[in-house]
């Protein structure tokens, strides 16, 4: 997938995205980091056509993602958004079929491919023993887990997450790290998330993208763009960074 | 599932015996034996006489129920908004006040009311939608425009009502309905519409079901958000005013049947569109059967009934359950 040149504002014209040029490498996890405001989830909505940009494209396939129909965009890429609302009474199986929706008709039932997708996705997310319960019932990770089962239920090569960790507990936001990651490395699923924390981004990413009032400043592997330098750029936070054997590389925040 | 189970049958049967109930009540009264005899021989002169006069006004009263009740769960969904009803965002004020101008200035085309109702109806609609839309249609400012709709709207007709005191405006009253002087032609007009709508509606319970998730989501799921809110919103649009032009003014049972759906069946609107279908018959007929029978001779209209039981009851309600709608 190519980012080319993408500029974007909302109605009030303040432009949020200026010139943003990347790619997203197939089969690997990216993640953009950067401070509120700086454009990150802007960025993802373009990614997802959510946003129209006002110039530039994103390519998918050989083909602007704006040129594709609805349905056949839906095949290609599963996005989970960092609010979502459903019925309370809802439950996680029936959330989970609309996973299935891009590939049925108006009025066609279900089929056995259907079914076979919900399955997985309950699986890999560990809810198959509350596929009956009501969403309401569920604690915060869990129902973080039944938006992004219902977006894998999707069958896309491309999963978009935005803050997928947000309002969780560290328990919680490490579980669904670590499924993200066996997302990509067991099922070559390709994904792009946006995250707040810099360590989970650089211990989970293989290319981070690192914006700033809507600028892209840094992209690529996190080992090697990531510096006290950098983040004192994009965050105004002084930082250490720190190698070791052990855990990596990890940054520890000083003050301002 | 036994609750819901329960609760169909309950309403179901309710509808049935206080259908019977209403046939053989009133200034002529009858007993069941006597009617079924007397519908199938056609020889008893009292059972002619409700044929003629109390049956219309019932299958009337059915029919004005489903369709408002139907009408509020398919605008609640549209407009994602608890509060959402014909009677309170000015869709029934805007489809009555087209049907007084009809008969105001154009009597003689009678038979096409309906189709100026459903016009009136939708421009309504279209204004409430219109001028919420800016604000990301939030819901609050959402109602506060209707009930700014509905106000002008029955402003015009009771303007135009009274202004035209003198005429043959005394069958049409402006903010309540009265169900008497009902005929067959009254009758094959709303059934026939009003069965359309009830259809219509129920076809598109997947799509009601899918607007309970955010329009994002649909979008990443390839719906296409905007024509399941245009079609449904049409089929509310046609419901709401097929009832007010036969039926007259109705507030509360739009809003009040879906909250009790909601409680009783859930928000699958797979079981919510049938159940308050039969529910809101069930309310309508009732109140209009009370306020036929209870002050013999004066007539109560049914719609000050159902505005003196529905209120207390949707704050009974209200208490009861702080879930009443979503998250």
């Amino acid at each position: 997938m190519e980012i080319k040149d993408i500029s974007f504002s909302y109605q009030d014209k303040v432009k949020r995205l200026h010139h943003v040029e990347a790619e997203i490498t197939i089969g690997q996890i990216t993640t953009i980091i950067g401070p509120n405001g700086s454009g990150k989830s802007t960025l993802l909505g373009v990614l997802t056509n959510n946003h129209q940009p006002q110039a530039g494209q994103v390519i998918l396939d050989g083909k602007a993602i704006n040129k594709y129909k609805p349905k056949e965009l839906a095949k290609k890429l599963g996005v989970v958004h960092q609010q979502n609302t459903a019925p309370a009474d809802m439950t996680v199986e029936k959330l989970v079929h609309y996973g299935r929706l891009p590939h049925k008709n108006t009025f066609s039932g279900k089929v056995d491919k259907d079914d076979e997708m919900v399955e997985w996705a309950l699986e890999c997310t560990g809810l198959y023993e509350k596929r009956n319960d009501a969403i309401d019932t569920l604690s915060g990770g869990q129902q973080q887990r039944v938006w992004i089962a219902m977006a894998l239920a999707q069958d896309t090569p491309f999963l978009f997450l935005d803050e997928p960790t947000s309002n969780l507990d560290i328990y919680y936001q490490y579980e669904i790290l670590e499924l993200v990651k066996q997302l990509c490395e067991e099922h070559g699923l390709t994904i792009v998330m946006v995250l707040h924390d810099i360590n989970q981004a650089i211990q989970y990413s293989h290319h981070i993208i690192a914006m700033k009032q809507g600028k892209l400043i840094e992209k690529g592997n996190p080992k090697k763009i990531v510096t006290k330098q950098m983040i004192q750029e994009i965050y105004g936070v002084n930082v250490v960074v720190k190698n070791d054997d052990d855990v990596g590389m990890y940054i520890v925040p000083l003050g301002i | 599932m036994y609750k819901k189970m329960i609760s169909f049958i309950v309403v179901i049967g309710l509808l049935l015996v206080v259908s019977l109930y209403s046939m053989i009540t009133g200034s002529i009264e009858i007993t069941a034996g006597e009617l079924f005899k007397g519908l199938f021989t056609g020889t008893n002169e009292n059972v002619e006489i409700i044929k003629d006069l109390r049956l219309p006004r019932i299958v009337i009263a059915l029919f004005a129920g489903a369709a408002l009740a139907v009408s509020g769960v398919l605008l609640q969904a549209v407009m994602r908004n608890p509060l959402a009803e014909p009677g309170i965002i000015g869709v029934s004020s805007g489809a009555g006040f087209a049907s007084i101008i009809m008969i105001t200035f154009f009597p003689t085309l009678f038979f096409y009311t309906p189709l100026f109702s459903f016009i009136g109806g939708a421009i309504a609609f279209l204004l409430v939608y219109m001028f919420s839309w800016k604000s990301g249609l939030n819901p609050l400012r959402m109602i506060l425009i209707g009930v700014a709709i509905n106000a002008v709207f029955t402003g015009l007709s009771e303007l135009t009502s009274s202004m035209n005191a003198s005429s043959m405006m005394s069958g049409i009253s402006v903010t309540s309905s009265t169900l008497t002087m009902k005929t067959w032609d009254d009758v094959q007009v709303i059934v026939l519409y009003g069965s359309i709508g009830l259809i219509l509606a129920f076809l598109v319970y997947a799509w009601c079901n899918h607007l309970g998730l955010r329009d994002k989501t649909l979008k990443n799921l390839g719906f296409s958000v905007n024509r399941a809110r245009f079609v449904i919103s049409i089929i509310a649009v046609l419901l709401a005013s097929i009832a007010t032009a036969i039926a007259g003014m109705f507030t509360f049972v739009g809003l009040l049947i879906p909250h009790i759906g909601r409680a009783l069946v859930g928000n699958d609107h797979k079981l919510l569109i049938p159940f308050s279908a039969a529910a809101g018959a069930l309310l309508i007929l009732t109140a209009d059967t009370l306020g036929r029978t209870l002050f013999s001779p004066i007539e109560i209209p049914a719609s000050i009934i159902v505005a003196v039981i529905g209120g207390p009851f949707l704050i009974f309600l209200l208490r009861k359950s702080d879930r009443i709608y979503g998250n």
